[in-house]
């Protein structure tokens, strides 16, 4: 059962900041409800009152913004894998969200949730970490637009402080030529929580034999998101044969020790995640520009 | 608190306390008890209702949350005598055992068909990725849901 608590659906930005800045760490915000309402039933979330920001229209739409993608914190996945402008301009993000839970969690469950629930297994963190991806915070009477790495302060644990909200997500499209790969490891398709998962956007050279630029973030195997930025320096540059594909691969199951420290699951890990790379690279690479 | 939604197709105003969720709603307060609790966490499937228009888990829904809304429930989609072709089809294919599950997923594949009159074996199988059934292998299902498909194509 769930413990009683207030419920407020605010129509705007400004009535939703007035609502975070009057109850602060008493309240939560809802927009989807598939991690915080299972926390509410745990009682591992005990709130006064939920601001839902579902109706607040700003946080609602994918919009074409020229040079970027701008993505409402409160779009579903749902909404994610069926929007042609981000299957077209940010691929990668599209087959992340593909994999979100079932389709029933995908109409509930948001972009902006999925970020500031900051679970290092997220499906679509790895995705937006190689879109280059930036977010806008509001708060009361203030607004910041920062890198979207600078939103996680470690496992489950946003940055965020309770009277933040937010907002909008946004990238840089990618052109034509970029193709991007997604690959994850569960226990079944769907469902299951990523046991790893990687994300790359690869640009070839005209001649389509050396790397232009390359960037590369593996989720559920750094506390944070982060993008694997000693790997890309290798491969910057480079032709893709076999001996640096592997010196990359085996750069990422190093940064994975060094970050996350050597469990007992490393010896099972580094080799597993070197393969999805691998297999990351080939599925990006078969994916035409 | 008081909300107002379209539940199977009419209006309905409810008092309702604001820390319950849909499911709840429905079966503890307007009687409907077609939509079942299964888990509880978004997992099984069971709890599945078509919220405008597409499939949620009720059980993950705060109920202020359909204010205005439109909710279909199992209970909208036919009557004893008038079956609905995917109830009537499910029956046909033997796809209901233990019949715990099948209310979610003749919701999820109801949602399929308005959407996608013809859907390949894929997507019926993507359809129901959200349902647990421990009963049925899932084969009588997937043949029920494409048995109405056929009907459409003729």
């Amino acid at each position: 059962m769930i413990p009683p608590f207030e419920y407020q659906s605010p129509g705007t930005l400004n009535e939703a900041c007035r609502l975070l800045g009057e109850w602060g760490p008493k309240g939560k915000i809802i927009a989807g409800g598939t991690d915080l309402v299972i926390s509410l039933r745990k009682g591992e979330s005990q709130p006064q009152i939920l601001i839902d920001v579902t109706r607040i229209l700003e946080l609602r739409r994918i919009e074409d913004a020229g040079e970027k993608i701008c993505i409402g914190a409160a779009v579903t996945h749902g909404e994610i894998v069926s929007s042609k402008l981000i299957r077209q301009y940010g691929q990668v993000l599209s087959d992340a969200a593909s994999w979100v839970g079932s389709p029933q969690i995908r109409n509930l469950g948001t972009i902006g949730g999925n970020i500031v629930n900051a679970s290092p297994a997220a499906d679509t963190l790895p995705a937006l970490m190689v879109l280059d991806a930036t977010a806008r915070v509001l708060s009361p009477g203030a607004e910041k637009e920062v890198p979207l790495s600078d939103l996680f302060r470690g496992p489950y644990q946003s940055s965020l402080n309770p009277d933040e909200l937010l907002v909008q997500i946004a990238f840089l499209k990618l052109s034509s030529d970029f193709r991007t790969g997604f690959v994850r490891l569960a226990r079944r398709a769907a469902m299951a929580i990523s046991r790893m998962s990687v994300a790359v956007v690869l640009r070839m050279s005209q001649g389509e034999d050396r790397i232009d630029e390359v960037r590369i973030s593996a989720g559920a195997v750094m506390p944070t998101p982060h993008r694997m930025s000693e790997a890309e320096s290798i491969l910057k540059g480079k032709t893709l044969d076999e001996g640096t594909m592997k010196k990359a691969a085996q750069c990422i199951s190093g940064t994975m020790a060094r970050w996350s420290g050597v469990r007992p699951s490393t010896a099972y890990k580094a080799p597993v995640v070197e393969a999805l790379f691998l297999r990351c690279m080939r599925q990006a690479l078969e994916n035409s520009p | 608190m008081e909300i107002a939604f379209t539940l199977n197709g009419e209006k309905v105003q409810v008092e309702v306390p604001a820390h319950w969720t849909l499911l709840r709603l429905l079966r503890e307060k307007l009687g409907l008890t077609g939509t079942k609790e299964g888990c509880g966490i978004g997992e099984c499937g069971t709890c599945t209702v078509l919220l405008e228009g597409v499939p949620v888990n009720s059980c993950l829904v705060m109920a202020p949350k359909v204010e205005g809304k439109r909710v279909d429930t199992v209970e909208g989609l036919g009557t004893k005598d008038s079956l609905h072709p995917l109830q009537k089809s499910f029956i046909d294919h033997g796809a209901v055992q233990c019949g715990f599950c099948t209310p979610g997923i003749l919701m999820s594949s109801k949602a399929l068909l308005d959407r996608n009159p013809t859907p390949t074996r894929e997507e019926v199988q993507e359809a129901i990725t959200g349902h647990l059934c421990r009963c049925t292998g899932y084969l009588q299902i997937i043949e029920a849901v494409e048995g109405v498909s056929k009907q459409v194509k003729g």
